[in-house]
């Protein structure tokens, strides 16, 4: 019996079955209690019982790690609502991209100015600049700035949830309330992570906000990319 | 399933393309592309809808084992945790007003309507 329990724990399966059905429970309980966040009760439940388990994370991501990997085509999927809704909002378009655009160059220049105040490394500067954007193009960003793509990710994480849990609070607080401008804000500010929560309230903020988060993605890997060109002619690489 | 293989057969042209010396994340080269053979016609909708809304619909279930993991790094984000929370919390206040604002005055004389309420991103 022990053996066959300690078989079944080697196995990737057991992992990717253990992780659908934290997220089945967390929208269950998103459903109930609707100020739950699903990620947050998912992370919760899937690290307690690992620890109660003592499973290690490496063994756990033999079968987790799938679910990572998948947010590569999921982001290249995210050109399926940028082109519906690039149909629909044709007239909005330029408009909504100077929008992301000035929200990402600012979300940059505060996340790297800030962290550089408060003594952070050069390093964790550069990790810092991308944590707007979802997770496989910030990973990649964080990378070509030599920053640390781990610490990237953890930013990333914790910016996207704290915006989903907090930025439509935050933004009533301001008087914006349109649709176009709450999904443009939580797009840019809090990708996948928000963007997902705004879709289980307002499909249409959810519609703006994934064009809005595709778009951050695709500005902010510019910005980083022009940073670097600018470096590079300076012929200083990296000060 | 077609759906499937067509965006990961985009992932794998974006990352072979940044592998090659374009200066952008591989998956931002995915999406672009991706996006363009959409718009261009070479892709129909009704090939990848369903598999792209899947996955899209479901990105949270992607991310909760990277959130496991950040247990492992907890002495690393100590370290820096000031710095990085400063950082984190006042970027993302000014993007949400940078954003939402410039989007209330530039966007809010736009219809509603202009969007198709149809649910159709959610079944």
């Amino acid at each position: 019996m022990i053996r066959l329990i300690l078989h079944l724990f080697a196995r990737p399966a057991l992992y990717i079955l253990l992780t659908l059905a934290v997220y089945a429970l967390s929208l269950r309980l998103h459903r109930r209690w609707a100020w739950i966040h699903p990620l947050l009760s998912a992370s919760v439940v899937l690290i307690f019982l690992l620890w109660e388990l003592h499973i290690p994370y490496a063994s756990y991501n033999t079968g987790g790690g799938v679910f990572t990997y998948l947010l590569g085509p999921a982001t290249v999927a995210l050109g399926v609502p940028m082109y519906k809704q690039g149909i629909k909002l044709k007239a909005t378009l330029p408009r909504l991209s100077l929008v992301v655009f000035a929200g990402s160059a600012v979300g940059m220049i505060t996340a790297g100015g800030v962290a550089s105040l408060c003594g952070a490394s050069h390093r964790m500067v550069m990790s810092a600049l991308p944590k707007s954007v979802t997770t496989p193009i910030a990973i990649e960003v964080s990378r070509s700035l030599h920053g640390d793509p781990a610490i990237t990710a953890a930013m990333v994480l914790l910016t996207g949830l704290v915006g989903a849990v907090i930025g439509p609070g935050i933004l009533r607080l301001a008087r914006i309330l349109h649709d176009h401008a709450v999904g443009a804000a939580i797009g840019a500010s809090s990708h996948a992570i928000g963007t997902a929560s705004l879709f289980r309230s307002s499909e249409t903020q959810g519609s703006i906000s994934s064009l809005a988060m595709a778009m951050a993605g695709i500005f902010t890997s510019v910005l980083a990319m022009l940073l670097n060109l600018y470096w590079r002619a300076q012929g200083s690489g990296h000060p | 399933m077609l759906g499937f293989v067509i965006i990961v057969a985009f992932e794998l042209l974006g990352a072979g393309l940044h592998r090659l010396g374009v200066p952008l994340p591989g998956s931002v080269l995915g999406l672009i592309l991706f996006t363009l053979a959409l718009m261009l016609g070479l892709v129909r909708l009704e090939w990848v809808e369903r598999s792209a809304l899947l996955l899209v619909r479901h990105m949270t279930l992607l991310f909760i084992p990277l959130m496991a993991g950040l247990t492992t790094m907890t002495a690393e984000l100590r370290k820096n945790g000031v710095a990085l929370l400063a950082s984190l919390g006042a970027s993302l206040l000014a993007v949400l007003l940078t954003t939402g604002g410039l989007a209330h005055l530039l966007l809010r004389d736009d219809e509603i309507a202009e969007i198709n309420r149809e649910a159709d991103l959610l079944p």
